[in-house]
């Protein structure tokens, strides 16, 4: 019999690395303040997160980061969106010092958000721009990709606000500082929109599967005619088609970062990996918002109530790094292509070409 | 959360050789027109020589020992073998049930006598089992079967009526779940007992039950005192229920879950390429899904492997997946307007989706059963 261990790899996160951040987060959790309309960059968190090497994670050990791997990065995201954590995770390390890395300039540690500025130098909803050091531009000029690290006080931030309520701010850049970003590969260029999906994903998952407990423990502890309101079919019956949703997303989600991570990002099938996840987890966020909103009743929709600092950045992030609408499309169009006789090898590989490894 | 489903693995090289080599075979057949790629066929495409060819190769009996005739494999490699049978709408339905459930409930509590009578046979996929649970009156409440075991000398007298029993005209056998202790109120699920039932046998009488599109799939089956010998009493007597739940898991969360109409989202995909159907996002959604479930379905299957308990698993699966697989049906008929040339194959496969559609979430369990599972799972009864 063939050894199992031959045929399937587990691609779980570092054990330890997670049980460090369930205490993290979970002290973190017990000692916020109440929940507020708007959402600002907690710099205590911030600093415990960096002595604790996680701003850094997924950074080389010889640029001063901690040598991690996406499916550890997965982990963290997701944890830290499940806490509803107010820090740059995303942007300051898996997306701007990957890009500061890729192009071979330096990071000095400073805070750092990350954005793609249209031709004339102006970045729409740029996450925490406010708050950062320097903003990573990856800027396509002519053909080309540049990569420029450019200090705050260089950028005009006009100061706006997600949905979510976090800072999401218009930044418009000097093009003298953009045309002097480092050219980079074409590739790179287009894994950034990809990477920035993925860690969407991995966000949305984490604080959809805080969402399904936040249901859970209301739905036991609430009693109507005499008895909790987790014992009705019917709330049952919700309940269940959340926590499916939820499961979905995350198998599609784990099975994308388990690709790049074991390609590092290098797998031609990461659109398609990275599609899947960003539309099973876009549909899974209708159905999860919708329903435990439902399922929590009028509390759930005060300020003071944790569900809407999960459920407004779900919504916030699944519609970047590309919408719903647009994620399903490239796969319809790959799908399309594959045709009838590849449409299977573009499932169970990524891409519609037979390969001989998966 | 607790985990409902567990952590995904990634399939290894090993494991996709095995993949290439089914699909590359199949590819073969359907170029020889061996068989016509159709959605559902492993309700309602039987083919025997089929059957006997994928046991020719290997593809059979896979988790059964090799001293029952079998292949000695793991779950894994059934489950990327099952996966590309399924995709390319093989006609696989002579073996389903004898390669699913039959052969792992054997091994699990025949005796060796039963063992060697049935598996080499079900591995070479010429002996084709059925499966009695159904009644007229016990849908998905099955504890409340009225089938009647009693005893005999030198066995048992079985008498009742089975419902849904696919492919029993065609069979050669197939368990029949039967009360064989008067029920007690205070514990429905103590006093059942599964038997193995020759559907040749004196008291047998089989009379289908025609399905809406008018195909014979299904049975009903009458037993009017058949006897059972001793020898063919399946495990315990009065443990039949623990027998029949303890396989639930696989049953549940395997690619015939997902997959039933794989070949009409194939044929829509190439609609639209071809500019047949409209461009739609809700084909990439659909696709979405179905790697999804692939994954989902594929770590479950990991678990399994494992020996790890994964019958909430199986619940989210099938329910996800039987939902998904319906609503691949509705998703193209409402992209096809009535009077617009399509084309035949694209026709018969959105036709007998639709037609079948109704059963995906109602057998081996209605998804409202299996939302209780999961709310079960979930703490919450």
């Amino acid at each position: 019999m063939a050894d199992p261990r031959d045929l399937a790899a587990p691609t779980t996160p570092d054990p330890d690395l997670v049980a460090v951040l369930t205490d993290l987060f979970a002290d973190y959790r017990a000692t916020r303040a109440t929940p507020t309309a708007v959402v600002d960059l907690d710099r205590g968190l911030w600093q415990r997160l960096e002595d604790l090497g996680l701003t850094r994670l997924t950074g080389s050990e010889s640029a001063g980061g901690s040598g991690g791997g996406w499916v550890d990065a997965a982990a963290l995201l997701g944890l830290a969106a499940a806490a509803a954590a107010p820090v740059p995770l995303a942007e300051h390390d898996v997306l701007g010092g990957w890009l500061l890395e890729a192009a071979g300039l330096p990071n000095d540690g400073g805070l750092r958000t990350v954005c793609r500025p249209d031709p004339s130098g102006v970045a729409l909803n740029v996450t925490w721009a406010r708050d950062a050091s320097s903003v990573v531009a990856l800027w396509e000029d002519r053909d080309q990709w540049r990569v420029a690290d450019v200090p705050i006080d260089r950028v005009g931030v006009e100061e706006r606000r997600n949905l979510a309520g976090e800072p999401s701010d218009t930044v418009e850049f000097d093009l003298d500082d953009l045309e002097a970003g480092i050219v980079v590969d074409h590739a790179i260029g287009e894994q950034f929109h990809l990477r920035g999906a993925l860690a969407r994903s991995a966000q949305v998952v984490g604080a959809m599967e805080r969402v399904v407990d936040v249901v859970l423990a209301h739905v036991r502890e609430r009693e109507q005619f005499g008895r909790p309101i987790g014992r009705f079919q019917a709330v049952q019956h919700l309940v269940s088609d959340i926590a499916c949703e939820t499961a979905l997303a995350r198998a599609a989600t784990d099975a994308a970062v388990a690709r790049a991570a074991a390609s590092d990002w290098t797998d031609p099938g990461m659109l398609f990996a990275v599609g899947v996840a960003k539309s099973c987890v876009g549909h899974a966020a209708s159905v999860v918002v919708r329903g435990s909103h439902q399922a929590l009743g009028a509390i759930g929709t005060t300020l003071e109530h944790e569900l809407h600092t999960l459920t407004r950045p779900i919504l916030a992030r699944r519609s970047e790094y590309g919408s719903l609408q647009d994620w399903d499309e490239t796969l319809t169009a790959l799908a399309s292509s594959a045709g009838h006789d590849r449409l299977w090898t573009l499932i169970t590989t990524g891409r519609a070409k037979t390969q001989h490894a998966p | 959360m607790a985990r409902l489903v567990p952590p995904g693995a990634r399939e290894l090289p090993a494991l996709t050789e095995l993949r290439l080599e089914v699909r590359a075979f199949l590819a073969e057949q359907v170029a020889a027109g061996a068989f016509v790629p159709h959605v559902d066929t492993w309700l309602t495409r039987w083919d025997r020589d089929f059957t006997r060819e994928l046991g020719r190769r290997g593809w059979l009996g896979m988790v059964i020992p090799q001293q029952y005739g079998g292949q000695g494999r793991t779950f894994l490699e059934r489950f990327v073998v099952t996966e590309e049978l399924l995709v390319v709408g093989a006609p696989v339905a002579a073996h389903w049930i004898a390669e699913r459930q039959i052969g792992p409930s054997l091994l699990r509590y025949g005796t060796e006598e039963q063992k060697e009578a049935y598996l080499p046979g079900i591995s070479r996929g010429e002996v084709v089992f059925g499966i009695g649970m159904s009644e007229p009156d016990s849908g998905s409440d099955l504890a409340s079967v009225r089938t009647r075991a009693e005893r005999v000398d030198g066995g048992w007298r079985l008498t009742g009526t089975k419902v849904w029993t696919s492919g029993a005209h065609e069979a050669d056998a197939f368990f029949a779940l039967a009360r064989s202790a008067p029920l007690d109120p205070a514990h429905r699920h103590a006093g059942l007992s599964q038997f193995i039932v020759d559907l040749r046998a004196p008291g047998v009488t089989i009379r289908p039950i025609i399905s809406m599109g008018g195909d014979h799939h299904f049975n009903e089956v009458h037993l009017d005192g058949v006897l059972i010998p001793d020898d063919r009493v399946l495990g315990e007597v009065g443990e039949g229920w623990s027998q029949v739940t303890s396989e639930l898991a696989h049953e549940r969360s395997g690619p015939e879950r997902v997959l039933s109409t794989f070949q009409l989202l194939a044929a829509a995909a190439q609609a639209m390429d071809d500019g047949r159907l409209p461009t739609d996002p809700g084909l990439g959604r659909h696709v979405a899904r179905v790697a999804a479930l692939h994954h989902m379905s594929f770590a479950v299957s990991t678990a399994l492997e494992n020996a790890e308990d994964a019958d909430t698993a199986a619940a989210v699966v099938k329910v996800l997946g039987t939902t998904g697989e319906g609503d691949i049906a509705d998703y193209v008929d409402t992209l096809t307007a009535t009077g617009w040339a399509l084309d035949e194959e694209l026709d018969t496969l959105l036709h007998a989706a639709i037609l079948q559609r109704p059963g995906f979430t109602l057998r081996g369990g209605t998804n409202e059963i299996l939302r209780g599972v999961i709310a079960r799972g979930l703490g919450m009864r």
